[in-house]
């Protein structure tokens, strides 16, 4: 068995031994840091100069960051929003694949959703947030249908392009070699579009961060926008701001913590391949 | 003997964008027997892949039929110009696939990497293999799957001619370790004469046999015998009064 001190010390080698991970990993995050750094500093020349309640200065915003924060208020109110773009995210996929799939794979299908996935990449997201609050009410349905319409379109495009893009001769060889379509999925269909999809997830992201604020604002009490909206109401700038970095940071970790990560992971063949 | 590969009365056309329908394949017939490989030569265009691509199940034929011969359902194996390797996979895993659909065990792709000499490349990807060596992937696939019909189009012409030698010998052991049937489509006279068991020399349009040529040397085979450059000179005077 490992004694405790011998687990240390092999924890403290292992460290040791990721010097260049760290400092990869470092590389990667010092611009982000030094433009969040930078962008700190001139805010705070800025609001010093103007003395003025509508540009808070740095103190101010931690304050006002530090009550949602540590009050519990934030995370109540972004895991709310984020539940609601998750389970609009859900249907706007389940569609951008069903309309994509078959766009992709027949002419008279790809002439028929044209008209659609134009009407829906020309409406803005405040139309959708209107209208769903008018038809919905107060309820969840009203972000999820807001955020499925606002972001289906711009994803079966994606999708559809992806779908478009796979290699004709790949699906030859998977035919002549008689792939069973679990495997083809996982094997050919997946991997070619993973780019497409990974894109389409962003974008997906921040379609409908987009959309959910303008319906929490116009029509529900819960929610960053409504947060943002009652601190808009109070003429309070810096909680306008606080609520807007705490979402920027949560923003954050899901780019750097989930969608980098699935990039990395599903890509590492690229990286191996250029060794 | 009855045929692993047979074409009857095969008729083909195609319609091109511009709304022309070409035939390419009028009530074609051939037969390719258990262990042979047929070699088909002919100008560019002339239906050689077509063909392949009938055999494969990749097109259907407008009249006639295509029969492929073997236990239950007929194991095909085929190689590409390219490779048409999926280059997320590692080599490997590439085999290992087309063992599964095949119902084989996905245990002996390395032993098929083994034999296409590139045991060390087990865990490589595609991508960081050198041309020949991705071909070299792609043959053991075809074969990994113990094939009943092998279908080689145009195999090492994307080759530099170095390369393509040493998988001409390669091809001609793997067809002694395997014997399966099969055809290849060649533009390489040299290549047809030393690796077929017979030649047929397309012709016209629709396609039709102008000549079959028997080359009844036992494998293995030199690809320096003055015998082979002979066929070569006669393969290649045949499809000039062809094409005359």
């Amino acid at each position: 068995m490992t004694s405790w001190s011998e687990a240390a010390r092999l924890r403290q080698r292992r460290i040791i031994l990721n010097v260049p991970r760290l400092a990869a990993l470092a590389a990667r995050l010092l611009p982000a840091a030094l433009f969040c750094a930078l962008l700190a500093v001139a805010w705070q020349v800025m609001a010093t100069r103007a003395q003025s309640p509508l540009i808070p200065d740095l103190r101010e915003i931690a304050l006002e960051f530090e009550g949602i924060v540590v009050g519990g208020e934030a995370a109540v109110q972004i895991g709310t929003t984020l539940g609601r773009i998750a389970l609009g995210l859900v249907i706007a996929f389940v569609l951008a694949f069903a309309i994509g799939l078959t766009s992709a794979r027949n002419r008279f299908a790809r002439a028929f959703f044209e008209p659609a996935l134009l009407l829906g990449l020309t409406v803005p997201g405040l139309v959708w947030a209107l209208l769903c609050v008018i038809w919905f009410g107060l309820s969840l349905k009203t972000s999820v249908v807001a955020i499925a319409l606002g972001v289906a379109p711009a994803l079966a495009v994606t999708l559809t392009q992806g779908i478009e893009a796979v290699d004709p001769q790949l699906i030859e060889a998977a035919h002549v070699y008689r792939l069973g379509f679990w495997s083809r999925l996982r094997n050919l269909w997946l991997p070619a579009i993973l780019p497409f999809l990974l894109a389409g997830m962003r974008l997906a992201f921040s379609l409908a961060w987009k959309v959910v604020v303008l319906v929490e604002v116009f029509g529900l009490s819960t929610g960053v926008g409504y947060a943002l909206n009652s601190a808009f109401i109070s003429q309070n700038v810096a909680a306008v701001l606080a609520w807007t970095v705490a979402f920027t940071v949560v923003v954050a970790v899901i780019e750097y913590g989930l969608f980098q990560t699935v990039e990395r992971a599903v890509t590492r063949w690229k990286r191996k391949a250029n060794v | 003997m009855s045929a692993s590969l047979r074409f009857e009365h095969v008729d083909k056309t195609f319609v091109r964008p511009d709304g022309a329908r070409e035939q390419v394949l009028d009530d074609f017939s051939l037969d390719v027997l258990p262990g042979e490989l047929v070699a088909v030569v002919g100008a560019s265009g002339i239906g050689k892949s077509t063909l392949l691509h009938l055999a494969a199940g990749l097109e259907q034929p407008d009249a006639g039929r295509v029969h492929v011969a073997g236990a239950g359902k007929p194991r095909l194996g085929m190689v590409f110009q390219q490779p048409r390797l999926f280059d997320w996979l590692s080599a490997a895993d590439n085999i290992a696939l087309a063992i599964n659909a095949a119902g084989g065990d996905v245990g002996r792709a390395g032993k098929a990497l083994a034999s296409v000499g590139l045991a060390r490349h087990a865990k490589s990807y595609p991508l960081s293999l050198s041309g020949g060596q991705r071909q070299r992937v792609a043959l053991a696939r075809a074969f990994a799957i113990e094939p009943d019909v092998v279908l080689l189009d145009e195999p090492f012409s994307a080759l530099d001619e170095l390369t393509a030698r040493k998988l001409r010998l390669l091809l001609q052991e793997l067809w002694l370790d395997h014997a399966p049937s099969g055809i290849i489509v060649t533009h390489n006279t040299l290549e047809a004469a030393f690796l077929a068991d017979r030649i047929v020399v397309l012709a016209g349009k629709p396609a039709r046999i102008d000549r079959i040529i028997d080359v009844s040397d036992m494998r293995p085979r030199s690809a320096e015998s003055p015998h082979y450059f002979d066929l070569h000179r006669d393969i290649l005077a045949t499809l000039e009064r062809g094409a005359g």
